[in-house]
C-alpha cells in the first residue's frame, strides 16, 4: 500500500542516487587527470559546488519529511541514512575537487618517479573500485559487498601506511613528493568515507551499528 | 520487595463467551515507567488493561485464565477481592465519565469516601494534593463546588485522573485517555503522564502510534489476541524486531 | 417537473395536513367534553363544607367528602407502601440481572399482572385476605399495590437503564462493589425517573373503583382501623351518582371533578419533574 511517504522518500533517494553520479564522475575524471594530461579543473569545480548544493537540499528534505511524517522504523532510519549519505557524497567532490588542484598546481603526478606513479594508480584503482561497490549498493539497497569492501579497505589503508614509510626515505625534489603525498591521502580519505556510507547503508536495512574492519 | 516489576502477566488468556480475545500473554510492566500498549482494532489491548483491574469480568460471559501478580499476589486467585485490587490499580477511561451531578470536590473525594475516610481535613487535604498532581489545581481552587460538568473536556479527564490519584494506587492504567480530546489537552495530559511516570506504573492504552512512541517507556505491539513484540520504546520504534510490528508502526496495514 | 405537479404534490401536502389536524381535534374531543362535563356539574359541589363534612346520612342535607379524601390518602399511601418498594426491587433486579432466566420469568410475571383486569386482581385479594379479615383497608390496598408494582417495577428498570454505563464503570473501577454501585447510580441518576414512575402508579389506582369494591365495599364513616373498610373518593362516585337524594348525586360530581384535579395535578407535576431532568 503505497503511502504519502513512500513518494517524498523516492524523491530523496533520487536525489542520492544523482549525487552518487556526480561523484563518481568527479573523483573518476580528477584521479585520471593525475595520471596524465587533462584540464577539467573548472568542470570538477563546478560538479563539487553541485554535489554541496545538492547535499543541502537532501538535508532539508530529510528534515521535511521528519517534521510532516515523524516517521520510525526503517522509514526513519532511510532518512537519517541518506541526509548521512549526502554529506559523504559532498565530501567526495572535495576531495576529488582537491585533487583536481593538486592536478593543476602540481601538475598531478605526471612529473614523479615510476614507483609514485604506479602506486597512485594502483591505489587509485581500488578506491575507484571501493567507490563503485558502494554507490552501487546504495542505489541497489543491498549488503552484498560488505566482505569486497572490507578487503579493500584495509588493502587501501596498508598501501597508505606503506607509502608513506617509503616516501619518508625518499629523496627525490620536494614538489613530486609533496603531490604525491597529498593525493595518497586525499585517496585514504575517499576511502573511508565510502566505508562510513557503506556502515551508514547496513544500519539503514538492518538497524545495526556494526563497523566494517 | 522492590522488584523492577510491578506487574507480571503470565499465560494470560481472555475470552468473551467463546471468542478468545487474548491468547498467551506473558508480560513485566516496568514500575516508575510508562509502559503504552498498541495496535489495531480489535487487536485485544482493551481486554489486556482491563484483565489488570479485573474490570474485564463485569462484562457477561467474560472468562479469564492465568497470573496477574501485583506486589507478589495472583489478582486472580481466589481470595482475592477485586475492589482491593481496584483500589491500587486505577483506571481512567477513554471518555472523560466524571459523575456529572456531583461537585468537583465530591468527585475526586468519592473513592477515599467510600474506603472509609470521613475526616474533612483529610479529605480536603487528598482532595488538593490530588488535584496538584492533576495539575488542575490552579485552574478549580476557585471553587470546588462547582459541578464536574461545567469543565471542559480536557479538565474533565484531569478531574478523573485526580479522582483516580485520590486512592494513592500504585499503577495508573489508561484506556485511550486522549482520543476524545483537542491537541492542547492531549499534550498536557502527556505532560501530566510523564511527570506521573516518577511515582507510578503506568499502562496507557493508545491506537495513536505517535502518541506511544511521545510517551512511553516501553511499547507493547498487540495484534489479534497476541502479544507480538514488547521491548524498549527506542528500540522497538527504531528497529522493530518483528515484521508485523514493522508494518504497523509504518503505517503499512491496510 | 411540470408546474402541474409541482401544483399538486402542493396541494396534497396540504390536505394531508388538514387530515391530521381533524383527526387530532376527533380524538380531544371526548376528553375535553368530559373534562368540562365533570367541571361544569362538579363546581357546583365544591365549597367548605365538601372539604370537612363526612359523608352525609340518609335523609341528611348538605355534607362533604372529608372522609372519603382520609380514605383514599390512606389507601394509596398503604398500597404505595407495600407495592412501591416491592417495585423497585423488582426493577433493579431485572437491570442488574437482566441476563439470567430467572429475571425472564419475572419479566413476564410482570407483563401478565400489568395486563390483568383490575377486578380480578380485587378478587385475588379478596380472596387472600378479605375473606380472613374480612373487607378492609388493608386488602384494598393489597389489591391497588399489586397493580402498582409492574408499573413501579417498569420505570425503575428504564430509569437504570438510562443511566449511562460509564458513571457506574468509574464508580467501579474505583473500587466500589457492584451492588453498592447499584444503589448508588439509581439513588444519583434514576431517583427522578423512578419518582416519576411512581407518582404515574399512583396516579393510575387513585382512579381505580372495580378492585376496592370487591375488597372494601361501602363505608361512610371516618377510618376505624385497618381490619375495617374506609371512605374512599372513587367508589363514592360511582355508589352515589346511582343514589335518589340530591345532595349525594351533587357530591358524586364533586368526588369526581376532585379526583379528577388530582390525577391532572399529579400527571402535570410528572412532566414538569421530567422536564428538568440533565443528566
Amino acid at each position: 500500500m503505497e503511502r504519502i511517504i513512500d513518494l517524498e522518500l523516492r524523491g530523496l533517494e533520487t536525489m542520492v542516487a544523482h549525487m552518487c553520479e556526480l561523484a563518481h564522475r568527479a573523483i573518476s575524471t580528477a584521479l585520471h587527470e593525475s595520471l596524465h594530461h587533462g584540464d577539467s579543473y573548472d568542470k570538477v569545480r563546478e560538479t563539487s559546488d553541485f554535489l554541496m548544493i545538492l547535499a543541502d537540499q537532501v538535508e532539508d528534505k530529510a528534515v521535511e519529511i521528519i517534521l510532516k511524517f515523524q516517521p520510525v522504523a526503517s522509514d526513519l532510519r532511510m532518512v537519517k541514512t541518506l541526509m548521512r549519505i549526502s554529506y559523504d557524497l559532498a565530501r567526495l567532490g572535495r576531495y576529488a575537487l582537491d585533487i583536481a588542484y593538486v592536478n593543476k598546481r602540481f601538475n598531478g603526478v605526471r612529473d614523479c618517479d615510476e614507483w609514485i606513479r604506479e602506486y597512485i594508480k594502483n591505489m587509485g584503482q581500488k578506491v575507484m573500485n571501493m567507490v563503485e561497490l558502494s554507490l552501487a549498493s546504495i542505489k541497489d539497497k543491498s549488503l552484498k559487498s560488505v566482505k569486497e569492501i572490507s578487503y579493500l579497505e584495509r588493502e587501501v589503508d596498508e598501501l597508505y601506511k606503506s607509502f608513506l614509510d617509503k616516501i619518508a626515505k625518499d629523496t627525490s625534489e620536494s614538489r613530486a613528493i609533496v603531490s604525491s603525498v597529498l593525493i595518497v591521502r586525499y585517496l585514504e580519505r575517499i576511502a573511508d568515507h565510502m566505508v562510513y556510507a557503506y556502515e551508514a547503508l547496513i544500519y539503514m536495512l538492518t538497524g545495526r551499528r556494526e563497523l566494517i574492519e | 520487595m522492590s522488584s523492577p516489576y510491578k506487574i507480571e502477566v503470565e499465560n494470560l488468556n481472555a475470552w468473551y463467551g467463546h471468542q478468545q480475545v487474548l491468547i498467551d500473554i506473558n508480560m513485566k510492566i516496568k514500575d516508575k515507567a510508562v509502559t503504552a500498549i498498541m495496535g489495531p482494532s480489535g487487536c485485544g489491548k482493551t481486554t489486556f488493561i482491563r484483565c489488570l483491574n479485573r474490570m474485564h469480568e463485569l462484562v457477561p460471559r467474560a472468562k479469564v485464565s492465568g497470573k496477574v501478580i501485583f506486589n507478589g499476589v495472583n489478582i486472580y486467585d481466589n481470595g482475592v477481592d477485586p475492589t482491593w485490587v481496584r483500589k491500587r490499580i486505577g483506571m481512567v477511561f477513554q471518555k472523560p465519565n466524571p459523575f456529572p451531578m456531583m461537585s468537583i470536590y465530591d468527585n475526586v473525594a468519592f473513592g477515599p469516601r467510600i474506603h472509609g475516610i470521613g475526616d474533612k481535613k483529610l479529605l480536603d487535604q487528598i482532595v488538593r494534593q490530588s488535584l496538584e498532581m492533576a495539575g488542575l489545581w490552579e485552574e478549580v481552587k476557585g471553587d470546588l463546588r462547582r459541578p464536574a460538568s461545567a469543565l471542559s473536556g480536557g479538565q474533565q479527564q484531569r478531574l478523573c485522573i485526580a479522582r483516580a490519584l485520590a486512592l494513592e494506587p500504585e499503577v495508573i492504567l489508561m484506556d485511550e485517555p486522549t482520543s476524545h480530546l483537542d491537541p492542547i489537552s492531549v499534550a498536557k495530559i502527556e505532560t501530566l503522564i510523564r511527570r506521573l511516570a516518577e511515582k507510578y506504573a503506568i499502562v496507557i492504552v493508545t491506537h495513536n502510534v505517535q502518541q506511544a512512541a511521545r510517551v512511553s517507556d516501553y511499547v507493547a505491539f498487540f495484534y489479534m489476541g497476541r502479544l507480538v513484540e514488547y521491548g524498549p520504546t527506542k528500540e522497538v520504534f527504531e528497529r522493530p524486531r518483528n515484521e508485523l510490528t514493522e508494518r504497523y508502526v509504518t503505517g503499512k496495514f491496510g | 417537473m411540470t408546474k402541474l405537479h409541482e401544483w399538486f404534490r402542493h396541494l396534497k401536502d396540504k390536505l394531508v395536513l388538514l387530515l391530521a389536524h381533524l383527526a387530532l381535534i376527533a380524538a380531544l374531543t371526548p376528553l375535553f367534553s368530559v373534562l368540562w362535563e365533570v367541571f361544569r356539574r362538579g363546581i357546583g359541589a365544591i365549597s367548605l363544607d365538601f372539604f370537612v363534612k363526612p359523608t352525609p346520612a340518609v335523609g341528611e342535607v348538605g355534607g362533604g367528602v372529608a372522609n372519603a379524601i382520609q380514605g383514599t390518602l390512606i389507601t394509596i399511601g398503604l398500597a404505595s407502601l407495600i407495592g412501591v418498594p416491592i417495585g423497585i426491587i423488582t426493577g433493579i433486579f431485572l437491570s442488574e440481572y437482566g441476563e439470567t432466566r430467572l429475571s425472564s420469568f419475572v419479566r413476564l410475571f410482570n407483563e401478565l399482572l400489568n395486563g390483568m383486569p383490575s377486578i380480578v386482581i380485587g378478587l385475588f385479594a379478596y380472596a387472600l385476605i378479605a375473606i380472613k379479615i374480612g373487607f378492609s383497608v388493608t386488602a384494598a390496598s393489597f389489591a391497588l399495590a399489586l397493580i402498582m408494582i409492574p408499573i413501579v417495577s417498569r420505570a425503575t428498570e428504564e430509569a437504570l437503564k438510562l443511566v449511562p454505563a460509564t458513571i457506574r464503570e468509574a464508580a467501579l473501577a474505583l473500587g466500589m462493589p457492584r451492588w453498592k454501585t447499584t444503589i448508588f447510580v439509581a439513588l444519583k441518576g434514576a431517583r427522578k425517573a423512578v419518582a416519576t414512575g411512581v407518582l404515574l402508579a399512583m396516579a393510575r389506582i387513585a382512579g381505580e373503583s372495580a378492585p376496592v369494591l370487591v375488597t372494601m365495599g361501602y363505608w361512610k364513616w371516618w377510618f376505624a382501623g385497618f381490619d375495617r373498610p374506609v371512605a374512599y373518593l372513587a367508589l363514592n362516585i360511582f355508589l352515589f351518582a346511582k343514589s335518589p337524594f340530591e345532595n349525594w348525586i351533587a357530591l358524586a360530581w364533586g368526588s369526581a371533578l376532585i379526583l379528577v384535579v388530582i390525577i391532572l395535578g399529579i400527571n402535570v407535576v410528572v412532566r414538569l419533574l421530567m422536564r428538568e431532568k440533565r443528566l
